[in-house]
């Protein structure tokens, strides 16, 4: 290719579309920042002294909802994560390690939810939680998505396992650590790298989802903060600084970690677990 | 103390029968090495000794101790693994001591133990490094420390030189033959390296698609090969081998190939019409005019090496063989060459690929 | 403890191995199957009831499923939800999976500079909520706040705008565009990752053999990840039959104008909620539900059965 358009063209396309990924997210971040005036009449042009306002996000932060909703996504997700990394890491080492009556059965039932969208059960879900009194807890989203996350994560870490050499859990049996051990300080710890890639499939839909905190917990106490922007957004329609903030409050912590994580990120997703 | 016991030990997979009902005993203090082709069965044989995979039948005993049913870690045995198998997360001297801890071992007796293997292994400087900052020799004496501390009544290695470059390899060789002079323990080894059992072994058992062909010290497997298998796995380059024909004129049997090499022989088991394979060494085919029979053969190739070459060469026939010619003037491709060999080093088997004792007169 | 061994675990079953499965299995296996599993076959056990005016609950076969499809109220806007929803994955097949596959292409060429900040800026949107993603663009495509008529003026296209999101014949296509730029990073990094496990040496060998690039990837590479296309194309089909956030926050539930912009998500949810329009119903609701699953069950089983058994896996 290179030679037919030359480097140049190659970087040309990237840099486009590189600029269609981006443009939007700027528009709206760098907007945020500026008073209503400017938003309407440059939207285009950066914030100057002149432009720059910080109105929108008085009003957003100084409702003192976000605060909570922030923590309610934060828990929630970085609990999720943790129990589907560890329930999924525990099911994946024993799928892979010890062979049982069924075990290919078994297998097999918990990969369903990969294909099977776990949503299409939200009405029992919903009629689930109401009976267990666990409507408008964080507990309930917790308990979807850790369901929701094992079944890729199941996956995802199964092929992590298998490629960690089996001599060396041979070599710990014949030192004489315990199966228990075995796993938690022989084989979790070289997980390590699968955290990443396990993060982009579960961690990533859990903290953008709209549908089960809507569902399941849509009280003011246990909003997440995507369902609370959502709301917050419904009812400033039209104070286009609010609308702009909030959602630039919604966008810059989730790019700020991607930035600080995306090596990672990537090369856990190009790593070859996931081919 | 420390004998080893395998009686009728069986394995299978399914349907694949892995290993059939192999009995070997061996001896307190011996060093034993397993070899054979892979899939022979050796490696799966040392899995079934350290208890890493439950035998289908038999009865292994270490010691006075039945341990068919023990833990590995229960068996009073420690391995080494090709890959070496070190924790990759702990640095050496937590390698070393990772699997004793569970053990309820005392702390003191820990660090003895650890400050022994250190000493005659020279790990001194490495204890506190990761194995990811070790070079392949020092992994694989980190993966030997770890089952020194263990201070097992049996050691068993899975191929661990196969990784390492050739130059190590011959170091790292010498150094587990003065580890078995020091420390007297039994050691069973597994590889498909024939020279590495050559020069370790007190005793070769030589395996073959689930069986034992063999057992024997290494020169006796050299110079007196149960069978063909052995015959042709021992040695490099293998053993020439070819078929012939038995004939009896009034009292002399002979045995003639192909190409028309023919040997007086004699044997109680074998009979006239019969078919026999005759084998000679590379090492042991001579040039020129000698007292014996001789044959003759083109040469098709010359492999110089240094101090010995070998010719590829094809009788007239075109049967293929290998001879090694020792000094510098080797003949050149294309040259005819007489070939004999001293009776006293030609092997016969029978029919059934079985040694015929001093069959050739 | 002995039967802790792995002789004990390959063959003598024992407490010991059953308590180690237990322990290692169970909190997956429950959590999953009280919260996923036992949902799901409830859900479709739902669709064969109705409720009568005092709440009871009466089991009515496949009655749900005959009203869905031959209803007056009910057919019309199954059947156009469904529609939406084939052209909607049409768009993303033909848009975002072409896309990330040159995408891919470009990125994996050999000694290209600033790969990985290519790689992580075209996949930022990716990371984002859909909500707020649609909410972004929503305000940018506004003709009130004019910022993309005011860009098409900047290449004196402006008489080419139009409100697309609030026209009944561009809406769809216009959030299906959303959706593609938003995930088109997905089959990016898979193609990516399964390009860049190619071994070089088979490019090189091309390359000897006197390929261009261009050929290379058509030729060479493009057949070797074809089972990662076909992945890819599942993964899109059963994403875009569930899909619900981007719809729900672009244009509310009702999925206006005039439900053009429908989905198989957005009409469960209202089906089971209810909204201005009509009551909501549980049991219609599981039925919208199952014949969700019933399609995507379609799909994956088109896909495990017709597709991935033709496509060649090959390990280097």
């Amino acid at each position: 290719m290179s030679r037919r358009f030359g480097p140049a063209a190659v970087h040309v396309i990237l840099i486009a579309y590189s600029l269609i990924a981006l443009m939007p997210i700027l528009l709206v971040v760098m907007n945020s920042f500026k008073a209503r005036k400017a938003i309407f009449g440059a939207p285009l042009a950066l914030p100057s002294s002149e432009t720059f306002s910080l109105i929108g996000y008085s009003k957003v932060l100084g409702n003192s909802n976000v605060g909570m909703f922030f923590f309610n996504s934060v828990s929630v997700t970085l609990i999720s994560m943790a129990s589907v990394l560890l329930f999924g890491a525990m099911a994946a080492w024993a799928l892979a390690e010890y062979r049982f009556k069924g075990s290919t059965l078994l297998a097999l039932f918990l990969s369903i939810g990969i294909m099977v969208p776990i949503r299409l059960g939200s009405i029992s879900i919903l009629h689930t939680m109401v009976s267990l009194d666990l409507i408008n807890t964080r507990l309930a989203l917790i308990l979807v998505y850790t369901a929701q996350g094992l079944p890729m994560a199941i996956f995802i870490l199964s092929e992590f396992i298998s490629q960690i050499p089996k001599d060396l859990r041979d070599a710990a049996r014949c030192d004489g650590v315990p199966e228990i051990a075995i796993f938690f300080q022989v084989i979790a710890p070289l997980l390590r790298p699968a955290i990443a890639t396990v993060a982009v499939f579960t961690v990533v839909p859990i903290w953008n989802d709209l549908w089960f905190p809507l569902l399941l917990a849509p009280g003011k106490e246990t909003q997440t903060i995507t369902l609370g922007i959502q709301q917050f957004i419904g009812q400033y329609v039209t104070d286009w600084n609010s609308v702009l903030a909030a959602l630039s409050v919604a966008i810059l912590p989730v790019i700020a970690i991607y930035l600080i994580f995306s090596r990672q990120l990537i090369g856990g997703l190009t790593a070859g677990a996931v081919k | 103390m420390a004998r080893l016991n395998l009686d009728q030990v069986s394995k299978s997979f399914g349907t694949a029968e892995i290993l059939k009902a192999v009995s070997l005993s061996i001896e307190d203090g011996e060093f034993v090495v397993l070899v054979g082709p892979s899939g022979c069965g050796k490696s799966t044989l040392l899995r079934l000794i350290a208890g890493l995979d439950p035998m289908t039948s038999g009865t292994l005993q270490i010691g006075d101790r039945v341990v068919n049913d023990l833990a590995p870690a229960e068996r009073k045995i420690a391995m080494v693994f090709q890959s070496y198998a070190l924790y990759p997360h702990r640095n050496v001297r937590d390698n070393m001591t990772f699997g004793l801890k569970f053990s309820g071992m005392k702390k003191d007796e820990i660090d003895r133990r650890v400050a022994e293997a250190t000493r005659m292994l020279q790990l001194g400087e490495l204890l506190e490094r990761k194995p990811r900052d070790l070079s392949g020799g020092q992994r694989q004496r980190v993966a030997i420390g770890r089952a020194i501390v263990r201070e097992p009544d049996v050691f068993l290695f899975d191929e661990p030189l196969s990784n390492l470059d050739a130059a190590l390899r011959v170091s790292t060789r010498v150094e587990i033959a003065r580890l078995h002079a020091m420390l007297r323990a039994t050691m069973i080894y597994v590889t498909h390296d024939q020279t590495e059992a050559m020069t370790l072994a007190d005793r070769i058992v030589v395996m073959n698609k689930g069986r034992i062909e063999q057992v024997g010290a290494p020169l006796d497997l050299y110079f007196t090969p149960a069978n063909l298998f052995v015959a042709g796995f021992i040695g490099s380059p293998g053993m020439n081998l070819f078929s012939a024909h038995l004939t009896q004129a009034a009292e002399t049997l002979t045995a003639t190939t192909g190409f028309g090499y023919a040997l007086p022989v004699k044997g109680a088991t074998l009979a006239s019409a019969a078919s026999v394979t005759i084998g000679i060494r590379p090492e042991h085919v001579l040039f020129g005019e000698t007292p014996y029979q001789a044959f003759s053969a083109r040469v098709d190739l010359v492999e110089r090496l240094g101090e010995i070459s070998y010719l590829y060469c094809a009788t007239v026939n075109g049967t293929p063989l290998i001879a090694e010619w020792r000094g510098r003037h080797t003949p050149s491709v294309g040259d005819t060459v007489k070939l004999s060999a001293d009776p006293g080093t030609i092997h016969m088997f029978g029919a059934d690929g079985t040694r015929v004792p001093d069959a050739v007169r | 403890m002995p039967e802790l061994t792995q002789s004990a675990l390959s063959s003598k079953s024992g407490f010991g191995r059953l308590a180690l499965l237990v322990f290692f299995l169970g909190p997956a296996v429950v959590i999953y199957a009280a919260f996923s599993v036992y949902p799901l076959i409830a859900t479709m056990a739902l669709a064969s009831f109705t409720t009568d005016q005092a709440g009871a609950y009466h089991f009515a076969g496949i009655d749900n499923f005959i009203l869905l499809l031959t209803d007056k109220d009910w057919r019309g806007p199954f059947w156009n939800a469904l529609g939406n929803n084939v052209l909607f994955f049409i768009i993303h097949m033909l848009v975002q999976n072409p896309i990330g596959i040159a995408i891919a292409g470009l990125l994996s060429l050999p000694a290209l500079k600033f790969r990985a900040t290519y790689r992580t800026l075209i996949f930022m949107p990716t990371m984002l909520s859909v909500v707020i993603i649609g909410f972004a663009w929503n305000l940018i495509l506004s003709p009130l706040w004019g910022v993309s008529e005011g860009f098409l003026k900047f290449f004196g296209l402006g008489s080419l705008f139009q409100p697309w999101l609030g026209l009944e014949g561009s809406a769809l296509i216009t959030i299906g565009l959303i959706s593609v730029w938003q995930f088109v990073g997905i089959p990016l990094m898979l193609i990516y990752a399964a390009l860049l496990n190619i071994p070089e040496e088979l490019v090189d060998a091309a390359r000897i053999d006197g390929l261009s690039h261009l050929r290379i990837f058509f030729h060479v590479k493009l057949p070797l990840i074809m089972p990662t296309i076909g992945l890819v194309s599942i993964l899109t089909f059963v994403g875009n039959f569930n899909a619900f956030d981007l719809v729900y926050a672009i244009k509310g539930a009702l999925a206006g104008p005039n439900f053009s912009t429908d989905l198989l998500g957005t009409f469960f949810y209202r089906t089971f909620f209810g909204n201005q329009l009509q009551l909501g119903s549980p049991t219609m609701g599981a039925t919208v539900a199952t014949a969700m699953f019933l399609i995507i069950l379609m799909g994956v089983c088109v896909y495990l059965f017709l597709v991935q058994r033709r496509l060649e896996r090959h390990s280097f």
